[in-house]
């Protein structure tokens, strides 16, 4: 089937309002022996078809409880944030080039950026990016074309997805990655002031970091700051309802992944990065940005606007290359966000934080089982040590239909993190899952 | 106007709570936690659900409207689509669980890429890139890898002047310059300008095909052979491919990797600006360059094989947007070969049905044929101090939504039209017949009421200077 | 259009006053209506070492984005950063406070290759 809708009539009269006599001679200038004879694609479907067929597929997924995050974590999704991102007035418009006849996706993401200004304490936001890793490589960006100079320092417990985005986008770019290397866990003042210099671009700090560990962003941020290079903190943005902020600290930008915020874990993706930062640097922004303006009566509106940042305008000299923003997902945010009240999305971070160190205290305290990072602040995540097989504790937990801990021993291939794995757990949780989980990781 | 979230906040409940069933002292220490103190609003279910709804009937969407937008492919996304993307059994999957118990994804991601390449003529596709410019990204890094593997020292990339403006950009990002061609007049390239700018420089050509003046490159053939004598890459924009599926391989024409928007020629809804998706296609040749990981079909299941010592890397995290990648799976199921053939051709008769109403009495730069798409200047029929960018916003006025002002950048008061093929011929003729009592009328008897358009939206002309000049980004 | 008598000009119409060794570059009355409203303006960095015909600064208005070219070689010593929070000034005084920088020339033979405002006039009605 399709979604055509002439009839015969209609198409003869169309074709005679053109002037010719079939379709095939609107494709003329098309080399004759190369138009294909066959397409090598099945028939067409039904809906009934299609949903028969894609329910026997579906069936081949399995749906696990999950302890597992590293980037990609579980976090329930109202439903509000549902109904709203399902109307198709949102979901079937374009790009609100046309702001007049944009102003819902337009006020949303005004209403987005602010959201996500108030959660950062930072003062510009962006309509969003792609995801998370991506948002870092702009961040990144911003900050080699704001110094000129091109030395990065990486914190090495950064999500391992974004180091290799980063490594992909930036190698052949002639950009001095450096890493810096992790002491128990976190990044130690000394090993970031023994590779700062004045000539250091920014310093890429993520907190919670790859570990689950709150960083101690303060004082590393003081210490970039002292070299005047930029500071680019990742954030998890649900942990912003406890954890001191990008603005608290005095981040110049701040970027993360939004799929947490509304956004079901679709195996990694739709994924909706964000990015945020001082005002001083907002004409360095990429993407798409919305502002208020007023219209020939005085009245409050929203356009796209400062646009000769971008590539539609700008081409070879933009600010980046992105032209989508993922917007659906951004709605998604702001939904999701403005549900909470500050002191509920306070609580929903500490429920995190309960839960997750609930399980931490019980499986530390199995046989076999320790703290890699001994007694450290972390958020929903936490490093375990182990003296047992790590793929045979996973294999059993499949067996009761729980996704255990991510093997980190398998991920990193760091010997520091020979038998280690990482849990998360998150408000999803119950406290009769988690004590099920204990009682697995008991027998094994 | 909808009033903003933080106006309409109160001292009530809000929308959402969570219950803890684990009593625990959290204890964070004093250095690290939060100080600020959060403005959230406060807004209970029912007044956030009146003011997103609300909010909601102030688009323009492609639900409620003819949507006539140039390049952008605003056709029907078939609710089927949908229906399946929220499957909970696609939804709730984490990208790190074991490959056994993604099987039903990866199934899904691999059959895609076999339909892309059926219907491209390349040999591989990956679906990890998030949009058609993280596409070209991904493409162009390709080629760049593919030029070092072979030692060889190519730095220079040709884009016509009609080219989206992500191409140039996107080959700046991938450590190239840009060489800009210009085109004829009518939009086509000039062979000959492109002849004196090929050497041993030249590491790839972006075209799009057909160009985004909506006419297909009638020396394509010369252009691939050309290219390809001189060692030079062949890169398919494929923000246009709807005009050519099921006529034409882009692989048949000799280029070697091309990018596909899934949300334009395959249905995926935009979103209001996103997510996409951009897969990538490339010749046999390319493919060691292609993103890791690689699903393979190892005949008793699908698994990921990261052991690609020459790609590229990753060019965003896990694996694509995978909701996008489905329902295209899903609008290609539901078409099949005859329905996707039958798509092209209705797409590029209901473009030239409308262009034939237009041609007589309005400039066409690409001639009075195209393909699904074509571009009207309205330079020598503008009067009264009407500009291009006013007969848009009337538009608005009835009901319409804009077709696309001022691209391409080659010419002047460009408009562009593209109905697709899910729209009636009762909706073009009144969208036609609206569109010259505009342009033909209006601006004679009445350009003020065109000038200061649009008259009926939620919100009257917006000062876009005022917000660039003073930037107001949030509450 | 306005045309000042006692400046010198380049072909991509910025105007030069000068005063010795240093001189005051702008955008002309032309080129200010060319543009359209202005939205931004970035500036170089103090002090900087700028070449003749060298993008050095960036004039934008809603929809577009223009270099400016530096008319002469020298060093910037004074940027004016009054037009950075109000670029209109460049729209309604491009010969006053719409000035861009003030720069010390590094070679006086360089002024041979402005255009005379006769030059320029013609430059612009050819248009």
């Amino acid at each position: 089937m399709d979604y055509t809708s002439k009839n015969k009539t209609e198409q003869n009269d169309m074709l005679k309002t053109i002037g010719i006599n079939c379709i095939k001679d609107l494709f003329v200038n098309i080399p004759r022996n190369l138009v294909l004879n066959k397409l090598n694609i099945c028939h067409g479907n039904t809906e009934q078809e299609i949903l028969t067929h894609l329910h026997n597929v579906a069936k081949k997924n399995k749906i696990l409880i999950s302890f597992r995050g590293a980037g990609i974590y579980d976090h329930y999704i109202p439903a509000l944030v549902k109904e709203i991102v399902n109307r198709s007035e949102f979901r079937t418009s374009y790009t609100p080039y046309q702001a007049e006849a944009s102003q819902g996706t337009l006020q949303a993401i005004f209403e987005y950026q602010s959201l996500i200004c108030a959660l950062t304490d930072l003062d510009v936001s962006n309509a969003s990016l792609y995801d998370g890793a991506t948002a870092v490589v702009e961040a990144i960006l911003m900050s080699i074309r704001y110094k000129k100079t091109k030395k990065i320092l990486i914190s090495e417990a950064l999500n391992p997805e974004y180091i290799k985005v980063i490594i992909t986008y930036f190698k052949h770019l002639e950009v001095d990655l450096i890493f810096l290397e992790t002491t128990n866990g976190i990044i130690d003042n000394n090993t970031l002031l023994n590779k700062l210099d004045d000539n250091t671009t920014a310093v890429v700090i993520q907190s919670p970091n790859y570990f689950g560990l709150i960083e101690n962003m303060k004082s590393l941020c003081y210490w970039t700051k002292k070299f005047n290079s930029l500071f680019i903190a990742v954030v998890n943005p649900l942990s912003l309802g406890v954890f001191c902020t990008p603005g608290e600290y005095n981040a110049d930008i701040a970027v993360g992944e939004n799929q947490g915020l509304g956004s079901p874990m679709s195996f990694g993706g739709t994924t909706c990065g964000f990015i945020v930062t001082k005002k001083s640097l907002a004409w360095r922004l990429p993407g798409r940005i919305v502002g208020q303006t007023k219209d020939i009566k005085g009245e409050r509106g929203f356009v796209l606007t400062m646009q000769s940042r971008e590539q539609h305008i700008r081409r070879v000299n933009a600010t980046s290359n992105i032209c989508t923003n993922a917007s659906l997902n951004a709605l998604a945010s702001c939904v999701f966000l403005s549900g909470w009240g500050s002191k509920g999305f306070k609580k929903l971070a500490e429920v995190n934080i309960a839960k997750a160190k609930y399980t931490f205290k019980q499986i530390k305290s199995l046989n076999g089982f320790s703290s890699k990072f001994g007694d450290q602040t972390f958020f929903n995540e936490f490093v375990i040590k182990t003296t047992k097989d790590i793929n045979k504790i996973n294999k059993i937990l499949l067996y009761n239909n729980i996704l255990g801990p991510l093997n980190l021993s398998n991920a990193n291939a760091n010997a520091k993190l020979k038998n280690c794995m990482l849990f998360c757990v998150t408000e999803q949780r119950t406290k009769s899952e988690i004590d099920s989980l204990i009682e697995i990781l008991k027998t094994i | 106007m909808e009033k903003l979230l933080n106006e309409i906040s109160t001292c009530c409940q809000p929308a959402y709570d969570i219950s803890c069933d684990i009593n625990i002292e959290i204890n964070i220490p004093s250095n690290l936690q939060r100080c600020s103190s959060l403005h959230f609003p406060n807004i209970t279910e029912s007044d956030l659900l009146r003011h997103f709804t609300n909010l909601s009937r102030n688009n323009y969407a492609l639900s409620t409207t003819f949507y006539p937008l140039g390049s952008c492919t605003m056709k029907h996304n078939p609710l089927i689509s949908e229906q399946v993307a929220r499957h909970y059994r696609f939804n709730q999957i984490h990208p790190y669980q074991d490959e056994l118990t993604i099987q039903g994804n990866l199934e899904i991601m691999y059959k895609l890429e076999q339909d892309l390449c059926a219907i491209s003529g390349m040999d591989y596709f990956t679906l990890q890139p998030a949009a058609g410019a993280h596409g070209e990204l991904t493409g162009l890094l390709i080629i760049a890898k593919y030029f070092e593997t072979i030692k060889q020292k190519r730095t220079t990339v040709i884009i016509p002047d009609s080219a989206h403006g992500t191409n140039p950009s996107s080959a700046m990002l991938a450590g190239f310059n840009v060489i800009t061609l210009d085109s004829t007049h009518d939009g086509q390239i000039n062979i000959d300008k492109l002849k004196q700018l090929l050497n041993e420089n030249v590491a790839a050509i972006m075209l799009t095909v057909p160009n985004t003046l909506g006419v297909f490159e009638k020396n394509i053939l010369t252009i691939t052979e050309l290219a390809h004598n001189n060692g030079t890459i062949m890169y398919y924009d494929g923000a246009n491919l709807n005009a050519i599926v099921g006529i034409i391989k882009p692989g048949d024409l000799g280029f070697d990797i091309m990018h596909i928007n899934l949300h334009k020629t395959f249905a995926a809804p935009h979103g209001g600006g996103g997510p996409g998706s951009g897969p990538v296609g490339v010749k046999k040749f390319l493919e060691p360059f292609l993103p890791i990981p690689r699903i393979i079909n190892n005949k008793t299941h699908f698994v990921f094989n990261y052991e690609k010592h020459q790609s590229i890397g990753k060019i965003k995290a896990f694996f694509g947007n995978f909701p996008v990648i489905l329902k295209s799976y899903v609008y290609i199921k539901l078409l099949g070969a005859e329905g996707l053939i039958n798509s092209t051709k209705q797409a590029v008769l209901n473009a030239n049905y409308m262009l034939a109403k237009l041609r007589d009495n309005i400039d066409v730069p690409g001639g009075h044929k195209c393909l699904h798409e074509f571009v009207l200047s309205l330079k020598s029929i503008l009067k009264n101090g009407v500009k291009t960018v006013d007969v848009a916003k009337r538009l608005l006025d009835y009901g319409y939504y804009a077709p696309t002002i001022y691209f391409p950048l080659i010419v002047e008061e460009s408009i562009m039209m593209e109905p697709t093929e899910t729209e009636s011929k009762q909706t073009l003729d009144k969208f036609i017949e609206i569109f010259k009592i505009i342009i033909f009328k209006e601006m004679l008897d009445e350009s003020d009421k065109i000038k200061c358009a649009p008259h009926t939206t939620i919100v009257r002309r917006l000062d876009e200077v005022i917000a660039a000049r003073n930037p107001v980004l949030r509450w | 259009m306005n045309i000042p008598n006692d400046l010198r000009y380049t072909k991509t119409h910025e105007w030069v006053k000068i005063n010795e060794q240093e001189v005051t570059v702008g955008i002309t009355d032309f080129a200010q209506q060319e543009i359209t409203d202005i939205v931004h303006v970035e500036l170089p960095d103090l002090g900087k070492h700028v070449n003749i015909n060298q993008p050095v600064a960036i004039i934008e208005s809603v929809k577009s984005a223009f270099d400016i070219y530096a008319p002469l070689s020298g060093e910037i010593i004074k940027i004016n950063t009054l037009i950075l929070e109000k670029p209109e000034l460049i729209n309604k005084f491009p010969y006053l406070d719409g000035y861009l920088f003030k720069l010390k020339i590094a070679n006086i033979n360089d002024l041979n290759v402005l255009l005379s405002v006769n030059d320029y006039q013609k430059l612009v009605t050819e248009r």
